[in-house]
């Protein structure tokens, strides 16, 4: 547990030093901007909700692919990985608590899309279902950190992280759902939605947003939980793979 | 200076993209950033909504790409090059914006293809001969897109520590203002007016002009008007962007000895 809130706390800490690491906090409400301006365009402010929500869904996201999902190869590029895989805390505890403080920090763009929405567009977004709204948000910021470290540990893998992090934003806001339903999506689209956990989580925080009674909340719940969890072991089953790889080879800062 | 300026962008170009990660990864995500956007009208139950959105964010990856020059003097500081560059007798901002062109053919290059790609697949009509005109009005918004962000690259040269922050928030900020998801007419009278003052608005319209089949006249107006726009932020940025590095070049900022 110290090894995580050691990490979470030095994960603070480059936030407020480096400003690119905020980037998402800047385009959040420009998103809710553009999205709520094509809905009051087309007359329909009855998507206020499905506008306040994709903002928060690209900030989160952008956070998991751009910082999380940096964050063991940054400790590469800085020269403290090895320091990191010599102390006798455990590196995962250490990575997770940077990357678990770096989505909770991204709940802060739920309050700006929706303080947007509010004071430039007079519209208020209500929360009918309170409580499968927090549960959501735990299973999503969950899911999101699990997803996140199978990012750090593949980038460290995979040549081309760099590429696969530059274009990895629309292809997931599409499939994701996190604006248009996945409903809506072509039928050969659907299966690819299903296996990620955007899909899923968007559909069930625009129901938590809408009066209407949220048909299936426990097993689209679990699906959050359940693809989260797969994103977690993969991450950590590929950390332990690069351990045993830098280990062996002595090449902790060049693989 | 300018071939072999262009001759060097090249050769970035080339080790940033493989053909292959270009296709499965650039690509994948052009495509799906206009299919993303013109979604938006199959939510909204509307045709016209849906080719609003496709043709305004197709001609927008034009824009987005050519804002992504901006990364390119505080490249240059990463990687030691910018001393270099303003030792040397030539003019930097000549340099940087003939090494940047690169960005901006490839930008033009992705808006069209994402527009070729996706607008068939969402029924967008493309009139023929008339459609071809978009070729030269994508690169003419690319190319103004292009001006307006060696502007800022000025104005940021001495803040590298924000320049990923300045690029992302000018591109969503050009998404919002330039009438690429509501037409600017739609906006207060002022916000309207600094609307055309920006890069994209113009040609923009112009474009969808060319589509939806209006007098060739309305189509010229525009065009004078995105031409006027790239000019003016082309002569601020020649202006100003020496001024910039002279201003760094004072106050040490631009840091010379990393």
């Amino acid at each position: 547990m110290r090894a995580f809130l050691a990490g979470a706390r030095v994960q603070l800490r480059f936030m407020t030093a480096y400003p690119d690491s905020l980037i998402p906090f800047f385009t959040a409400p420009l998103f809710t901007i553009v999205f709520m301006l094509v809905f009051k365009h087309a007359g329909r402010q009855d998507l206020t909700a499905y506008a306040a929500i994709a903002p928060v869904f690209i900030a989160l996201w952008w956070l998991a692919l751009f910082n999380s999902g940096w964050t063991i190869t940054t400790e590469r590029w800085n020269g403290t990985l090895e320091m990191l895989v010599a102390a006798p805390s455990s590196f995962g505890a250490v990575i997770f608590g940077r990357i678990a403080a770096t989505t909770v920090v991204g709940t802060v763009s739920f309050f700006e899309a929706w303080l947007v929405a509010r004071l430039i567009f007079g519209e208020k977004v209500t929360i009918h279902h309170w409580g499968a709204f927090v549960l959501t948000v735990f299973a999503t910021l969950a899911a999101m950190a699990g997803t996140a470290v199978a990012m750090a540990a593949l980038f460290v893998l995979a040549r081309n992280a760099v590429t696969f992090s530059n274009s990895a934003s629309y292809p997931f806001y599409v499939l994701g759902g996190i604006l248009v339903p996945v409903s809506l999506l072509p039928h050969w689209v659907r299966p690819l939605s299903a296996v990620v956990f955007l899909s899923w989580s968007a559909d069930l925080l625009r129901g938590t947003l809408d009066a209407a009674p949220i048909h299936n909340f426990w097993p689209h719940l679990g699906m959050v939980v359940l693809l989260g969890a797969c994103g977690y072991a993969v991450g950590l089953a590929a950390l332990r793979v690069i351990l045993v790889r830098v280990r062996g080879s002595g090449e902790i800062s060049t693989t | 200076m300018v071939w072999y300026s262009v001759v060097s962008g090249a050769n970035d170009y080339w080790s940033i993209f493989t053909a292959k990660s270009w296709v499965f990864g650039w690509l994948i995500r052009v495509v799906s950033q206009v299919t993303f956007f013109a979604l938006i009208g199959t939510l909204l139950q509307s045709d016209e909504q849906t080719n609003f959105l496709l043709v305004g964010n197709a001609v927008m990856v034009a824009g987005m790409g050519a804002t992504f020059a901006l990364h390119q003097p505080t490249s240059e500081r990463g990687n030691g090059t910018l001393s270099l560059l303003i030792a040397s007798p030539s003019r930097p901002v000549v340099v940087m914006l003939a090494r940047g062109l690169y960005v901006v053919a490839d930008a033009i290059w992705s808006a069209l293809l994402g527009l070729a790609i996706v607008g068939p697949a969402f029924g967008l009509d493309l009139p023929m001969p008339r459609a071809l005109l978009v070729i030269p009005l994508t690169a003419l918004v690319g190319v103004s897109a292009y001006c307006f962000s060696t502007f800022l690259a000025g104005v940021i040269i001495a803040h590298r520590n924000i320049n990923n922050l300045v690029v992302n928030t000018t591109i969503v900020a050009l998404m919002a203002l330039c009438g690429v998801n509501v037409p600017v007419s739609f906006f207060p009278d002022w916000l309207e007016r600094i609307a055309e003052l920006l890069p994209i608005t113009d040609g923009l319209e112009a474009i969808r002009g060319v589509l939806a089949g209006d007098s060739w006249s309305s189509i010229a107006a525009h065009v004078g008007g995105e031409v006027l726009a790239a000019s003016g932020w082309l002569a601020l940025a020649l202006l100003t962007f020496g001024r910039f590095i002279r201003a760094g070049q004072r106050d040490g900022s631009l840091e010379f000895a990393s």
